[in-house]
């Protein structure tokens, strides 16, 4: 890819697939840097039962983006103008095609 | 409070399903501009360009609102399903911010493919972006309504 807004902007297409993926993978490991309490009104770093259901949403919608933003700031230049645009849609679809999928144990 | 919170969020969510829509239905290969102005050749013919910023922007303050209500509906709406044994209505729920999530993580591509001037070399890239999107904003339009309404949907 060597378009100029490409050249301007040349991670952007790396945090898009990256942050799909990220988040899948902390959304089926069922991992969280922290989850919200909302009964408590209180986050945690650790899971807090006393405290009530939790929410990891936030969790692990911070998670990609923090791993995905400093693994597309400091990729290599080269690495993203040799990646073709159609990667920026082809993993988050595929992405929503594994959550439609892995989703499916609710209406089973 | 959460009551026009939730007002708001949903007229938001109206005003980014008519963009995308416009955009994704004008990026839609055939849409020419010539012809008889038929209603769905008037609500092709827009200019696709000039709805990234609008997307953009609508995107992130309605699913920022999501987010805000988020608590209320883990508490109250998730644990009424749950005692009415409504597994599939969670999981429209938790396929609703899946999607959220991951059209979040879309939209800096997204926009950088509608920066002027289009790269041809973009097109379906671009194309692909912008459908993608606009099946999040319908599925999360619909699902968020089915289940604000469930009560009363629900024998």
């Amino acid at each position: 890819m060597t378009p100029s807004t490409l050249s301007r902007y040349p991670s952007f297409p790396i945090f898009s697939i990256l942050f799909s993926i990220v988040y899948l993978t902390c959304f089926y490991m069922d991992w969280a840097p922290f989850r919200y309490y909302p009964d408590a009104r209180t986050f945690y770093l650790r899971p807090n039962p006393q405290a009530g259901p939790a929410i990891l949403w936030y969790g692990w919608l911070a998670a990609a983006a923090v791993v995905s933003g400093a693994i597309a700031f400091v990729a290599p230049r080269r690495l993203t103008e040799r990646l073709g645009p159609g990667w920026a849609w082809i993993v988050p679809l595929l992405t929503i095609i594994g959550i439609l999928i892995y989703e499916k144990r609710w209406f089973v | 409070m959460i009551i026009v919170l939730l007002i708001l969020h949903g007229l938001l969510a109206v005003t980014l399903l008519g963009a995308i829509t416009h955009q994704a239905l004008s990026a839609a290969p055939g849409a020419a501009t010539a012809g008889p102005r038929s209603f769905m050749r008037r609500f092709r013919s827009v200019n696709p360009g000039a709805y990234a910023n609008a997307v953009v922007v609508l995107f992130v303050v309605t699913t920022i609102g999501g987010g805000l209500l988020y608590p209320q509906y883990r508490l109250d709406v998730r644990t009424a399903l749950e005692d009415m044994q409504m597994r599939a209505a969670n999981g429209l729920f938790e396929i609703k911010e899946h999607f959220a999530a991951v059209g979040l993580g879309l939209l800096p591509t997204y926009w950088l493919f509608w920066r002027q001037p289009l790269m041809p070399q973009q097109a379906t890239a671009r194309r692909a972006l912008t459908w993608l999107l606009a099946f999040i904003v319908w599925w999360n339009f619909l699902v968020g309504h089915v289940l604000n309404n469930i009560k009363g949907l629900m024998p």
